[in-house]
């Protein structure tokens, strides 16, 4: 137990160093948010190492999961008064994924495997398996209302200690906010870890992610459970619209990436059966080229820290259609700007208001304003950035083919397939910067929006826009990667002026 | 927003009969007159009611062009519908057909159900393949065959519709492995299938099918 209790203090301190770190960049509008989690951060680490849950807790809990059942109490003692319901994945799915994701954060920062941290985080923190949450969940929640009830005296014994670590949990998902999730957008498919934990279509596809199954089955399979959960379990209108999955598909992301994918087996096929017809120094060379075109596609530039913050808002298209025009295809990057540029807008002007406000009500009765003041509910904010994040992943997506298709099709080229390599890399990382940014200011939306709600509400929200948008982020890597066999065949094809099979 | 199964369909033939807009028509009620070429290939996507059965069609709209050809052909694979087009007003289109059929033939399942299409119906006046011609062409390679107009809408719904349902009819005869997702048929969520054999409901459908002459 005890050394559980090292690792776990070990995981919360490395986010929330990092967290310091990414509060050095600053983020124009969002002083006032940095300031408090700032704050909150360097107070938290201390209280949280200062004490270790050394003895078994005396109550009557059987299980081995001792440790998240009595943070749940912790945090429902501190956080939530006794009318406010806990709901079965909501409350857990908050907690755990708020953890998660800013322990992926440290990962990405601090480079170590992600499976390590949250297989650290899992074992030190006993976070369930999520087969057993809901079980977990009844329970722990009876046992958070009858302790209260039993018992009003102020905290004692290990549940103080308890409240300290979900304070520091809850600060860290806080700060997530104000770092960003630049590092963690950028770790590809090893978040298919985290958001299993969070996803309930993903975390049943846990595992499908092998070498034998393609990118969009594992899609397809988490869309399909997840329209299975949503029928099963979820009624409401609302809870159907902030489902990425579905949202992506409803944008064709799904069949872009499938059709993608055809394109891409076909080409590699086609690729293995020449370099299977060639030998000798003529192979040689031609390896040579091919290893030329796969050090384009290793997307080195990812690992570098980002030198500029976040740009104008014009930059976007302007760099996107400059990178797409180096392709030289004969298509532009136009549903994929004003998909994004609608986003922009509707995050511009669902800023303005409480912003402006905030300032000169600050003396007033701050939260009545507020409340008036804003049009959008936090619920509105987190589906709306879902929605977009969808549908700008998937009209990525669909760049990426339609250039797959055009790069099959072309004849004669004006660029060399190394130079469209280059162009497309740099793409990805435009792409994938402007989701990390979209995403910020979604959250400073929902912060903004959601001044007045507690952690456990506002947390969930702004950990699933993070964590969607670097699940968004990881598909547009793949699908760039699916792009190597078709420029590797374009490669050939331009090269050995092989007439199209 | 559920549904029993989920069909994918191509729509193929040569270039300007009306594909996308064929497509367009079904998934939008609207008409767009003049229309982009399609690059590689473009998506739609329908529920329709068969049966009772919340059907869902994916359809994969794929470019016309000659050159874009070799490209398309990756797409055909796993799809259980295809609606194969020509331009009545352009005999040209029809003289291809016998190389799409092939190249359907050849990329994809053999249990493909495929609906001839005669399209542009609307132009009567501007006829270059008589209905007959195509009524011909679709019995001799056991084709389902219908004459529309994109821009009327004239038979468009029942294109795509007739078309789901012969599939679905051979789904219940047992000719389609609805597990086998190269056949290009998906079990919905939450759908057993097994109870979903009905020999008196596949008889009426397949009645349905013949009465296709409607406003054209």
């Amino acid at each position: 137990m005890s050394d559980k209790g090292d690792i776990e203090t070990e995981v919360i301190t490395e986010a929330t160093s990092i967290l310091e770190d990414e509060n050095c960049e600053p983020t124009k509008n969002f002083e006032s948010v940095d300031q408090s989690a700032k704050s909150e951060s360097k107070s938290e680490p201390v209280a949280s190492t200062r004490k270790r849950p050394e003895s078994k807790p005396s109550s009557d809990l059987e299980t081995s999961d001792v440790l998240p059942v009595q943070t749940s109490q912790a945090a429902g003692k501190e956080t939530v008064s006794k009318d406010v319901p806990h709901t079965g994945w909501g409350y857990w799915g908050s907690w755990g994924k708020s953890l998660l994701s800013s322990a992926s954060a440290t990962v990405a920062t601090v480079g170590q495997g992600i499976s390590n941290v949250i297989e650290k985080a899992e074992t030190s923190l006993g976070i369930p398996s999520p087969s057993e949450i809901s079980s977990e969940v009844q329970y722990a929640t009876g046992e958070t209302s009858a302790k209260e009830n039993e018992n009003s005296s102020p905290m004692s014994g290990p549940f103080g200690v308890f409240s300290t670590i979900s304070t520091a949990v809850q600060s860290t998902g806080k700060s997530v906010i104000s770092g960003g999730l630049d590092a963690l957008e950028f770790i590809g498919k090893k978040t298919m870890d985290v958001i299993a934990e969070g996803d309930p279509g993903f975390k049943r596809t846990k595992g499908l992610m092998n070498r034998t199954s393609t990118l969009s089955q594992v899609l397809r399979e988490a869309k399909e459970k997840e329209e299975q959960w949503t029928t099963n379990e979820v009624t409401m209108e609302t809870d159907k619209k902030t489902h990425y999955g579905l949202l992506f598909d409803e944008f064709q992301g799904l069949s872009h990436l499938e059709a993608l994918e055809m394109l891409s087996r076909e080409s590699e096929i086609k690729v293995k059966s020449i370099l299977n017809s060639l030998s000798g120094e003529e192979l040689e060379t031609l390896k040579c080229e091919l290893e030329q075109l796969k050090e384009a596609f290793s997307l080195a530039e990812f690992c570098e820290e980002e030198e500029e913050e976040k740009k104008g808002d014009e930059d976007f298209t302007k760099e996107i259609t400059e990178v797409f025009s180096q392709l030289h295809v004969s298509s532009k990057p136009e549903k994929l700007t004003r998909a994004r540029n609608t986003a922009c807008e509707w995050i511009r002007t669902s800023l303005a208001k409480p912003l402006e406000e905030k300032e000169e009500g600050k003396k007033q009765l701050e939260a009545e304003k507020i409340e008036q003041i804003n049009n959008n509910s936090i619920e509105d904010i987190h589906a709306f950035a879902i929605r977009s994040l969808a549908e700008l992943t998937a009209c990525s997506i669909e760049l990426f083919h339609k250039t797959a298709a055009l790069v099959l099709h072309g004849r004669k080229q004006e660029v060399t397939a190394i130079e469209r390599s280059r162009a497309l890399s740099q793409m990805t990382v435009v792409l994938c910067k402007e989701l990390s940014s979209l995403s910020k200011e979604f959250t400073t939306c929902l912060t903004t929006a959601g001044v007045k709600e507690k952690a456990d509400v506002l947390n969930p929200l702004i950990t699933a826009v993070f964590l969607e948008a670097s699940n968004s982020a990881s598909y547009i890597q793949d699908a760039f990667q699916l792009l190597l066999p078709v420029l590797e065949i374009s490669l050939i094809e331009n090269k050995t002026e092989l007439p199209e099979a | 927003m559920t549904y029993a199964y989920l069909f994918k369909y191509i729509i193929i033939g040569d270039t300007g009969v009306g594909k996308s807009c064929l497509l367009l028509q079904f998934t939008d009620k609207r008409f767009q007159p003049v229309h982009d070429l399609t690059i590689g290939v473009e998506f739609g996507a329908r529920m329709v009611n068969i049966d009772g059965k919340q059907i869902k069609l994916q359809i994969w709209d794929t470019a016309g062009q000659e050159s874009f050809r070799s490209i398309t052909r990756s797409y055909y694979r796993g799809a259980a519908g295809a609606l194969l087009v020509y331009d009545i007003t352009r005999r040209e289109t029809f003289n291809h057909l016998t190389s799409w059929l092939e190249d359907a033939r050849q990329h994809s399942s053999s249990n493909m159900v495929i609906m001839l299409i005669g399209n542009k119906s609307d132009l009567e006046s501007r006829r270059d393949v008589k209905r007959e011609e195509g009524e011909a062409f679709a019995r001799e390679h056991g084709l389902i065959f219908m004459e529309t107009s994109a821009k009327t809408a004239c038979n468009v719904e029942e294109a795509f519709i007739n078309t789901a349902k012969e599939i679905y009819r051979k789904i219940q005869q047992g000719l389609f492995d609805v597990h086998n997702e190269a056949n290009g048929i998906k079990i919905g969520p939450q759908q057993c299938i097994s109870t979903s054999v009905g020999p008196s409901a596949s008889q009426r459908s397949s009645r349905d099918m013949g009465s296709d002459s409607g406003c054209c």
